[in-house]
């Protein structure tokens, strides 16, 4: 396939994706298990990265024009069943799976397949297309899901200490020489070494850059990935790594308390600025608390603070571009 | 306070511009996403209780146990701006729950740097993160915080932080509970010694670049370390952290060693205590509910481990830290000390 026949996104078109975050901060608890419904385009395109280079990727987009990387965060209820299209619009094959959860199989090319499941265990989750293992995952086809206890709006497990408000953040880490080798249907066969780094598919633009404080282009801004809130507002973070580098999460501000690891429930909650995530599909849940910062004095109940992975290479982009990584900022208001 | 004019021939934020700006950093006048243009006094400040003064150094060496030295940067004890040389990791800050702390960060016009006080989370004026607040630059500036929590953290630059912690620009910073030292926080253990194991890698490549390197958009590879070197507390961990002192530790059976261990690399560290069991109290500065038992922990960038060990058997035992790849997991290197029980 020709370069020119394939989508390509500039920042313009990212924009489409943050339309599938605003269910985020409106979830309520219903009474009753629900069917709910979702179409998933995969499609295919380029990502242009602040140094100018195209990345191909590939995503499960919302529509057959949209290039969404990741795919939009959907957050549904224990015992919830889902049914999802899953409309192949590559000319190879792809596939829908959760770990432990469903496995739609080869999707073939032009195909449409419906994937019928229902969720049961609260958590966190990750979708993804297993085929190739990570291969088709690293292109793009992830994204992430979240089922809540029945009847909850403020638990990630029965019993869980309780938050206000709940984010994604989907890390991932991208080496364009595998990017570019894939999708001419190429095994890669050089040592994977990660030239980008993103958070819920941006990185960061700080202040002077082209696109800071956009929140379609820049992570810091990104509403999806940027916390705010003001004292009390705990906000529960469902933390996945799409990518393969094992990274270090931290926060500035307050520590995170602890409440799982690779979808183990700790067997206590510690509070943490740094956190180890592993790479391949690592996950961690947290609760960023928005407490007073308690070394603040004279105590401070607003101001602005990073969150950034603190295995350091990951702040760069395209070996250089200090701050162009995977970070965001939070606020308190 | 101090003339913002003159801040403002450094260049910030090059708005508008695509890639490739710039070459391989330019020293002075060569940042980019640098902010000190719009730095101004600390407006929080009262009368603090203790207070460290910090200048920088940026031409330090330390020498390996192959005979290769490699560039070094860290801070200084007293504030004089640029020093020739210094020592690593840089001087340790130790203080007490509850003491109201400035550090005055005095960095010369060649320059920018920060110290975030890594772990400790003061007011966002005096948390050192130059894309908030501001980077240092011909000037002295003063962060203020109140430490609340006992444990082990450290200080860093977080002025191009990928860089800038490489170099060695980070030193320990210990809080002690009311106590003072030899208890770890009010109502917990207390200990008889401490070794301090901050554990890193260092690639000699990085150590060559210019302190904007990574800040114009040009590829410097630092997206990739490739460590050569791998050490504890600024000491060779191929031979010489074996017997350094504060690092290596000679005990009788009976007494209780604290070890706070420092993850300051960037890749994963996995830690064995060569026989021994230690017990984890404190991690990142927060007291564990419950104590945890280890033979060996693993670790991420930025993270501390506060961990008492009472061996009750005579012997040298070996502790060795592996540092392993981000991405295969493969050992990269590992870096050696010892606790010898007699």
């Amino acid at each position: 396939m020709k370069r020119r026949d394939f989508l390509r996104i500039g920042s313009a078109g990212l924009a489409g994706s943050l339309l599938g975050a605003t269910g985020l901060l409106s979830w309520t608890p219903r009474a009753n298990a629900a069917t709910l419904e979702r179409t998933f385009h995969v499609t295919e395109g380029f990502i242009t990265q602040i140094d100018g280079t195209d990345v191909y990727f590939r995503g499960y987009s919302a529509s057959p024009t949209g290039l969404d990387v990741p795919g939009e965060a959907l957050i549904v209820q224990a015992g919830d069943t889902l049914r999802l299209t899953i409309v192949n619009t590559l000319n190879v094959a792809t596939s829908f799976v959760i770990d432990g959860v469903v496995d739609s199989g080869p999707i073939g090319p032009g195909e449409t397949r419906t994937v019928t499941f229902t969720v049961d265990q609260p958590g966190s989750y990750l979708y993804h297309d297993n085929l190739n293992a990570p291969h088709n995952r690293l292109l793009g086809l992830h994204g992430g899901l979240a089922v809540m206890p029945a009847g909850s709006s403020n638990e990630l497990y029965p019993g869980s200490p309780t938050f206000v408000q709940q984010y994604f953040w989907l890390f991932h880490d991208i080496d364009p020489a595998w990017h570019d080798r894939l999708r001419r249907g190429l095994a890669p066969n050089t040592a994977y070494t990660p030239r980008y780094f993103t958070l819920n598919g941006l990185s960061g633009r700080p202040p002077g850059a082209p696109g800071s404080g956009d929140p379609s282009i820049d992570s810091m801004h990104d509403p999806r990935s940027a916390l705010h809130g003001s004292i009390g507002d705990r906000a529960l973070i469902r933390i996945m790594n799409a990518g393969l580098a094992a990274q270090s999460v931290h926060c500035h501000g307050n520590h995170m308390e602890w409440l799982t690891e690779n979808g183990v429930i700790r067997p206590d909650v510690w509070e943490k600025d740094c956190l180890y995530l592993d790479g391949d599909k690592g996950a961690l849940d947290v609760i960023y608390p928005f407490e007073v910062p308690p070394d603040s004095w004279p105590p401070a109940r607003t101001g602005e603070y990073p969150m950034h992975l603190h295995s350091e290479m990951s702040q760069t982009a395209a070996g250089g571009y200090y701050m162009f990584g995977a970070i965001t900022d939070i606020f308190f208001e | 306070m101090f003339d913002i004019e003159k801040r403002n021939r450094r260049m910030m934020g090059m708005g508008g511009r695509g890639g490739g700006m710039g070459g391989r950093g330019g020293g002075m006048g060569g940042g980019c996403y640098i902010y000190d243009e719009n730095q101004r006094a600390n407006d929080t400040l009262v009368t603090p209780d203790v207070t460290f003064r910090r200048g920088i150094y940026m031409n330090g060496s330390m020498t390996m146990d192959d005979g290769n030295t490699v560039t070094i940067w860290g801070f200084t004890d007293g504030g004089g701006g640029m020093s020739m040389g210094g020592p690593f990791p840089s001087p340790a800050m130790r203080v007490t729950q509850g003491q109201i702390v400035h550090t005055q960060l005095t960095v010369p016009m060649c320059c920018a740097h920060t110290i975030h006080h890594h772990g400790i989370e003061p007011g966002w004026e005096s948390d050192g993160v130059g894309h908030i607040s501001w980077d240092v630059s011909g000037t002295t500036y003063t962060y203020q915080w109140r430490p609340m929590h006992p444990g082990t953290y450290f200080y860093h630059c977080h002025t191009n932080t990928v860089l800038h912690a490489e170099m060695g620009m980070y030193g320990a910073l210990i809080v002690d509970p009311p106590e003072g030292p030899g208890t770890l926080y009010s109502g917990g253990p207390t200990y008889d010694m401490e070794a301090f194991w901050v554990v890193d890698e260092i690639d000699s490549f990085w150590h060559t670049l210019n302190w904007t390197a990574g800040t114009c958009g040009s590829d410097v590879g630092l997206n990739d370390l490739n460590p050569d070197y791998f050490i504890i507390t600024g000491v060779d961990g191929a031979q010489s952290a074996m017997n350094a002192p504060g690092i290596a530790t000679t005990m009788q059976v009976g007494q209780k060693l604290l070890a706070r261990y420092i993850c300051a690399g960037y890749h994963p560290q996995r830690i064995h205590f060569g026989g021994l069991t230690g017990t984890i109290h404190i991690s990142d500065g927060r007291v564990l509910p419950r104590p945890v038992q280890v033979t060996e922990l693993r670790a991420h960038s930025g993270e501390r481990y506060d961990v008492i060990f009472e061996p009750d058997t005579p012997g040298e035992y070996i502790i060795t830290c592996e540092i392993r790849h981000w991405v295969s997991g493969e050992v990269l290197g590992t870096a050696r000390t010892r606790i010898t029980v007699t």
